[in-house]
């Protein structure tokens, strides 16, 4: 509350006061009583006045930077009618209960859309799970069908599986991916051969189609950490290597320790990235030159990729040199503690 | 003798085309169609492993598995669409062997059902295959002739075995490729060549010319 906009809104009574002291001067000189006197009683009565004034002001003002300082340390700041006291003034009892008004309808607002939101939520993650059904019956009919058709209409539905997975783990993220994220994912120990092995099949007809080279090195490692979410990685990261392919394709798997990290490279020979898209690659819609060559880049499978290792404490890093390949490394640190009690 | 296998699974195009799969890969099938008393067919079956989808009309795959667990101990392979953590607790808790998520992978099922049948039945008997006096042994990676042997490695005894389990028939060199991939050995077409020359020459070594016989644009044949 500022001083100053304080006495401009108490002008009309200090002007009435100014006024009634005039009349009092006035009157009482009128009637003849010395000059002493009667500024003696307008000092009083101005003492009064500003002493009046300057209580209320400084009562008025603590209530009302108590009521900031309570909001501004509040996280859902339009509940603050719930926990300030009802004031005893009536001008200020109609704001409160304006106040009361605007919370009810707030939360009602809230309410609606959380509520939405969950059957959405809902209803999307109901439908990935049961749109895996013809997904399987698909694959299985391409399967006992073998031909050149059939293997391309599998290695569309690598796609369609990838395009599904990335649909279920971007509409679990969002505020409640910490949530999400609590109750379904599982550290534990797995080796990475399996989970580069597993990435591989899931993309085998993807991969045989661009006949892409694929090797695998060095997989004895161990590391501890969410298979199914670090295999959604894996896939992303071959399925751009496929994308951005150029010459006769090739990519590298391989592995390497040093101190407490293990870490896991996926080299290919591939496009390459600017050095200047480079540090944005894991940015949400990011496209960057590549992506605008071959128009059918998202910026989502990255920015998952960033999110979910964030969350499983893995490190991810590019590292690229334009016409020279593409080389993501995936850091997975090695829990010293686990390993050296099982000796 | 044919392993038997029961399939419980409720959509009805995965439930035949799984049918077809396994019964292509040497099993015999039965699908459940009726879940009523799926009990009554998993008793009078006798099935050597079952196949269990978690989501069923009328009942589920966990419970149908504790009950199979109260007079069997066959091999149970879960298959599910909704691949949460607690679902793949409760299998394991209940007695499941394995845990398979849609939509899956067939060789790896085949390999999983093939694993689990193995270390259920067969106790441990080194699998050899024959065919016109010559002997693939799997597990040391040889072939024998007349006494006399060739070692191989382990790309040459993949696509061995695969031209051994479909001899007599035309195997192209895609499904060989495929198969090696399914069993995570990466060749490309160049490396096939170079496999089958080699396999050629080691052959050879021990008698065994024109074994292997190559069908123009169409692949090879035992």
């Amino acid at each position: 509350m500022s001083g100053r906009q304080y006495l401009k809104n108490h002008l009309p009574v200090i002007l009435l006061n100014l006024l009634g002291m005039l009349a009092l001067a006035l009157f009482l000189l009128a009637a003849g009583n010395p000059v002493q006197s009667v500024l003696f009683v307008l000092a009083v009565w101005l003492t009064v006045v500003i002493l009046w004034l300057a209580a209320v002001y400084l009562k008025r003002k603590k209530y009302l930077d108590g009521l900031l300082a309570m909001a501004e340390g509040l996280k859902e700041r339009y509940l603050i009618p719930e926990i300030m006291e009802e004031p005893e003034q009536a001008e200020g009892q109609v704001y409160y209960q304006l106040m009361k008004m605007a919370e009810k309808s707030m939360l009602e607002k809230i309410n609606g859309v959380q509520r939405e939101r969950k059957e959405y939520k809902e209803y999307i993650e109901q439908w990935l799970h049961e749109v895996k059904t013809p997904i399987t019956a698909m694959k299985l009919l391409c399967e006992n069908n073998r031909c050149e058709f059939t293997k391309d209409m599998l290695a569309e539905l690598e796609n369609i599986n990838r395009f599904t997975q990335q649909a279920l783990y971007y509409a679990l993220k969002g505020d409640d991916f910490g949530s999400y994220t609590e109750k379904d994912y599982r550290i534990r120990e797995i080796r990475l051969e399996d989970v580069v092995h597993g990435a591989i099949a899931e993309n085998k007809y993807l991969l045989r189609q661009s006949r892409v080279a694929v090797t695998v090195d060095g997989m004895e490692n161990r590391v501890y950490t969410d298979e199914r979410w670090v295999r959604f990685v894996l896939n992303q990261i071959i399925s751009n290597a496929v994308k951005y392919r150029s010459g006769e394709p090739v990519v590298h798997f391989f592995t390497e320790k040093k101190g407490n990290q293990v870490f896991l490279y996926i080299k290919d020979n591939g496009v390459g990235i600017s050095q200047s898209d480079l540090p944005r690659i894991f940015e949400k819609g990011f496209t960057g030159q590549n992506g605008r060559m071959l128009q059918n880049s998202t910026g989502i499978g990255l920015y998952l990729c960033r999110r979910l290792c964030d969350r499983l404490g893995i490190g991810l890093t590019a590292r690229s040199e334009e016409r020279g390949g593409t080389t993501i490394i995936l850091s997975f640190q090695v829990n010293d503690f686990v390993t050296g009690a099982r000796g | 003798m044919k392993y038997k296998i029961l399939i419980v699974e409720d959509d009805s195009t995965i439930r035949t085309q799984l049918k077809y799969l396994l019964e292509g890969s040497g099993y015999e099938v039965l699908a459940v169609t009726d879940f009523a008393d799926t009990i009554g067919t998993v008793k009078e079956y006798a099935p050597h492993l079952a196949i269990l989808d978690i989501k069923l009309p009328k009942s589920n795959g966990f419970e149908i598995c504790s009950q199979i667990r109260s007079f069997s101990d066959i091999p149970i392979v879960f298959v599910t669409g909704s691949n949460t953590d607690m679902d793949e607790l409760s299998s394991i808790m209940l007695g499941g062997d394995a845990f398979i998520t849609k939509p899956y992978n067939t060789a790896i099922l085949l390999a999983k059902t093939a694993s689990l049948l193995r270390r259920a039945y067969a106790c441990g008997q080194a699998e050899i295959l024959t065919w016109n006096g010559a002997q693939l042994h799997l597990e040391s990676s040889l072939i024998t002739c007349n006494g006399e042997k060739a070692e191989l490695t382990k790309n040459e005894v993949k696509i061995l075995y695969y031209l051994f389990k479909n001899a007599g028939k035309i195997c192209s060199r895609n499904d060989i490729v495929d198969f090696l991939w399914d069993n995570q050995l990466y060749v490309d077409d160049n490396a096939l060549s170079v496999n089958m020359t080699r396999i050629r020459e080691k052959l050879a070594g021990i008698g065994l010319t024109g074994f292997i016989k190559t069908k123009h644009r169409q692949g090879y044949t035992l």
